[in-house]
C-alpha cells in the first residue's frame, strides 16, 4: 500500500514538473516575459513616415482604418452598395471596379506610365483599365487632373485637392449615379486607407536606403522630399484625338494588344458583365468589324472610341471613359490595332 | 413527333466545345422573329418593345395598289418586358389583333430551366407560359367566335418549351414545342392545338444576321385544316449596340404566339406574305 502510494507520489510530482515546463516552453516570451514598445520600430505606411518626419497631414487623414468602415468602403465599392441593402445602389449603371483596379498597377509605384502599367498587368494578370487603381488613391493629392476639364467643365475644380468631393464626383458623373451620403464617403475613405502605400510598395537603392536612414536622423526636410520621389502623389490625365499613332521604327506587338483588348475593352464589353449594350468578345466576327471600322471618324473606330470615349445622354446614361496618353501609350494603341488585324483572318 | 425528336437530338448532340462559362447571346433579343427565343432579359431589365406588321405584299390584297402592304397594317405590339432574375422574365403587350380576335392584351412568364454552357450542359432550356385576352366587346352574331357568351371564352394560352444551342458564335439552333388552347373556338375547330418549330440564326457579321422561324401545328381538325397555314418566316437583324432591328417576311398576321399559331390562314404561295419589324430598347431599373 505504501508503495503505491509513494509510485503515485512520485507520478504526481513528475507530472507536475513535466506540465510547468511545456507550459511555460510553449508560451515563451509571453507568459515569462514582456516587452518594451519599441519607439524606434520602422513604419510600416508611407504616410506614418512622411508624419513622423514632419509633412503634413492631407485634408483626408485617418489615424486608423477601422474595420467595419473598411468593410463598407470595400462593398459599395465592389458592389455599389452594402451587401446587407440597407443604402440604396449608388448606381444603376456602373461599380468603382468597372473602371478601378484595387492593386498595385506597377512594380514602382514612382513609374505608373503606361508601359509600366501594362508589363506589371500581364505579369500579374490585373485589368487594363482607364482610371487610376485606389491602391495608393488615398495618398494622392491631386484628383481630376489635366484634362479631365474638358470632360467636366468647372465640376472637377473643387475635386482637384480634395479625395473627398472627387469621390463623389465619380459617383454623380462618372457613375452616373446619385450622390453619396457623408457615412458613405467616409467608409469609402477608411477603404482607401486600408489600400494606402507600404513603405515596402516602394523601390529604394542601397544607396537611397542609406540616405534615407541619414537623413531620417539629420536632415528630414530630404528624407521627406526623398520618399516623396518614390511614388506619385497625382496622376496626369493627357487626352489625345482619334488620330491614328505613327511610332517610327515602332514593330506592333500582337501579345501586347490581346492583352489590352481582354483585359482592357472586354472588362467592360463582355457580355457577361451587362455593363454596356455593345457586347464583344475575342472572336472573329468582332475583331473584323472592330478593325474594318477603324478608319471611320465615328464611335466604331477603336482610335476614336478609345481616345474620345462617350458622353452620357437621356436614356442612355452609362458611356464610356476614354483612355488618356497615360493610362493607353500610342504604342499600346498601335498593338491594340495591330492584334485586331492579326486576328482578322480574312486579311492574312 | 419523330422529327421534332430527331431536331432536338441534333441540337442536344453539337459537336463545338467551348470553355465553362455560360454560353451568351444565342439570339440579339427575346424574341426570333415572332416566337419567343432563349434570351432571357438581364435582371431589373425593362425592355420596351414595338412590333409591326404590314399587308400582304402580293397577292390579291398586295400589289402597287396597296403599295406592296404599306398601305396596310396587318398587326402592331407594344409591349413592356422586365427580367424579375436573370432566369425569369414577364411581359405585358397590346396588339391591334387579327380579323376577329382584335385589341388583344397579352401576357406572359419565362422561365430559364437550363443555361448551356462552355462544358457541361450543351442546350438552353426555356419555357414558356402566355395568356391573351381580347377586350373588344363581343359581337351580337352568336355563331361568331367574337360573340364570347361569358367572359373567360375570351381567354387563350400558349405553352412552350424552347431548346436551343448555340453551335459557334455564327449559328444557333432553337427547337420549341408546345399546346396552344382557346378557350372560345368555330363549331368545327380544335381547343386545344399542339405544335412544334424550329428557328435558327446565322450570323453574317458582328451586327447583320439572318433569321428564320418556322412552326408546324400537329393536330388541326381536318374539318377546318384546309383553312389554315402554317406560320413560316424569314428575317434579318441589324444590330446598333442598345438597339436591335428585326426586319422580317412573314404568312403570319399577327405578332403574338396565341394568335398567329392557331390564327395563321395566309399563304405564301399566294403573294400573302407581309414585311414586318420589331425594335427593342432595354433600360436598367
Amino acid at each position: 500500500m505504501d508503495s503505491m502510494l509513494k509510485n503515485i507520489a512520485q507520478f504526481t510530482l513528475f507530472f507536475s514538473i513535466g506540465v510547468v515546463i511545456f507550459a511555460f516552453a510553449g508560451y515563451e516570451n509571453h507568459l515569462s516575459s514582456y516587452q518594451n514598445s519599441d519607439s524606434n520600430a520602422i513604419p510600416e505606411t508611407l504616410e506614418e513616415a512622411l508624419l513622423i518626419l514632419g509633412d503634413e497631414k492631407p485634408i483626408h487623414y485617418i489615424a486608423t482604418a477601422d474595420p467595419d468602415s473598411v468593410r463598407m468602403g470595400m462593398e459599395m465599392v465592389y458592389y455599389g452598395q452594402l451587401l446587407d441593402e440597407s443604402n440604396d445602389p449608388i448606381s444603376k449603371y456602373f461599380v468603382c471596379t468597372d473602371c478601378h483596379n484595387q492593386v498595385l498597377e506597377s512594380a514602382n509605384p514612382a513609374d505608373e506610365s503606361a508601359d509600366a502599367v501594362l508589363e506589371h498587368s500581364m505579369t500579374n494578370n490585373i485589368p487594363f483599365l482607364p482610371a487610376s487603381t485606389f491602391y495608393s488613391m488615398y495618398n494622392k493629392r491631386h484628383w481630376y487632373n489635366g484634362d479631365y476639364y474638358k470632360k467636366y467643365g468647372d465640376l472637377v475644380a473643387p475635386t482637384r485637392d480634395s479625395l473627398y468631393n472627387a469621390i463623389q464626383l465619380c459617383a454623380t458623373q462618372c457613375s452616373q449615379g446619385r450622390a453619396m451620403d457623408h457615412w458613405e464617403i467616409r467608409a469609402v475613405l477608411h477603404y482607401y486607407k486600408s489600400l494606402e502605400l507600404k513603405i515596402n510598395d516602394l523601390v529604394f537603392t542601397e544607396e537611397e536606403k542609406q540616405q534615407l536612414g541619414n537623413w531620417i536622423v539629420n536632415d528630414k526636410t530630404s528624407a521627406i522630399a526623398l520618399l516623396k520621389t518614390k511614388y506619385n502623389d497625382t496622376n496626369p490625365a493627357t487626352f489625345g484625338t482619334n488620330k491614328t499613332p505613327e511610332v517610327p521604327g515602332y514593330e506592333p506587338s500582337a501579345k501586347n494588344g490581346e492583352y489590352i483588348f481582354t483585359m482592357g475593352c472586354l472588362h467592360c464589353h463582355d457580355p457577361q458583365t451587362g455593363i454596356t449594350n455593345f457586347t464583344m468578345d475575342n472572336d472573329p466576327l468582332t475583331l473584323r468589324y472592330l478593325y474594318r471600322k477603324k478608319d471611320k471618324y465615328n464611335n466604331m473606330a477603336v482610335q476614336h472610341i478609345t481616345r474620345y470615349g462617350t458622353y452620357a445622354m437621356s436614356g442612355r446614361k452609362q458611356y464610356m471613359p476614354m483612355y488618356s496618353f497615360e493610362k493607353l501609350s500610342e504604342k499600346q494603341m498601335l498593338d491594340l490595332l495591330h492584334y485586331l488585324k492579326v486576328e482578322d483572318t480574312t486579311i492574312n | 413527333m419523330k422529327k421534332l425528336l430527331f431536331i432536338v437530338s441534333i441540337i442536344v448532340a453539337g459537336s463545338v466545345t467551348y470553355g465553362q462559362e455560360p454560353v451568351l447571346e444565342s439570339f440579339a433579343g427575346t424574341r426570333v422573329l415572332s416566337n419567343h427565343s432563349i434570351e432571357m432579359l438581364p435582371k431589373r431589365s425593362l425592355e420596351f418593345r414595338v412590333s409591326h406588321k404590314f399587308g400582304d405584299i402580293a397577292g390579291d390584297a398586295g400589289g402597287i395598289n396597296n403599295f406592296f402592304g404599306f398601305d396596310n397594317l396587318a398587326d402592331v405590339r407594344i409591349a413592356f418586358e422586365y427580367g424579375i432574375l436573370d432566369n425569369l422574365d414577364i411581359g405585358v403587350g397590346r396588339n391591334k389583333g387579327i380579323g376577329l380576335i382584335s385589341g388583344v392584351v397579352d401576357g406572359y412568364a419565362k422561365y430559364r430551366i437550363l443555361h448551356q454552357k462552355t462544358t457541361g450542359m450543351p442546350v438552353n432550356l426555356v419555357f414558356v407560359s402566355s395568356l391573351a385576352l381580347p377586350y373588344k366587346p363581343a359581337v351580337s352574331d352568336s355563331t361568331s367566335v367574337a360573340s364570347y357568351p361569358r367572359f373567360l371564352n375570351r381567354l387563350r394560352f400558349t405553352n412552350q418549351l424552347l431548346v436551343s444551342r448555340k453551335f459557334s458564335d455564327r449559328f444557333v439552333l432553337q427547337a420549341n414545342v408546345g399546346y396552344n388552347h382557346r378557350n372560345y373556338v368555330d363549331y368545327l375547330d380544335g381547343n386545344g392545338l399542339l405544335f412544334a418549330g424550329v428557328s435558327s440564326r446565322l450570323r453574317i457579321t458582328k451586327t447583320f444576321g439572318l433569321l428564320v422561324e418556322y412552326n408546324h401545328v400537329l393536330n388541326r381538325p381536318e374539318g377546318v385544316a384546309a383553312n389554315y397555314q402554317n406560320p413560316l418566316s424569314v428575317g434579318i437583324e441589324i444590330l446598333t449596340g442598345g438597339h436591335s432591328f428585326i426586319l422580317n417576311f412573314s404568312n403570319a398576321r399577327a405578332l403574338n404566339e396565341n394568335l398567329f399559331m392557331p390564327e395563321t390562314t395566309a399563304n405564301w404561295l399566294d403573294g400573302q406574305f407581309r414585311f414586318g419589324f420589331s425594335i427593342n430598347r432595354q433600360f436598367k431599373l
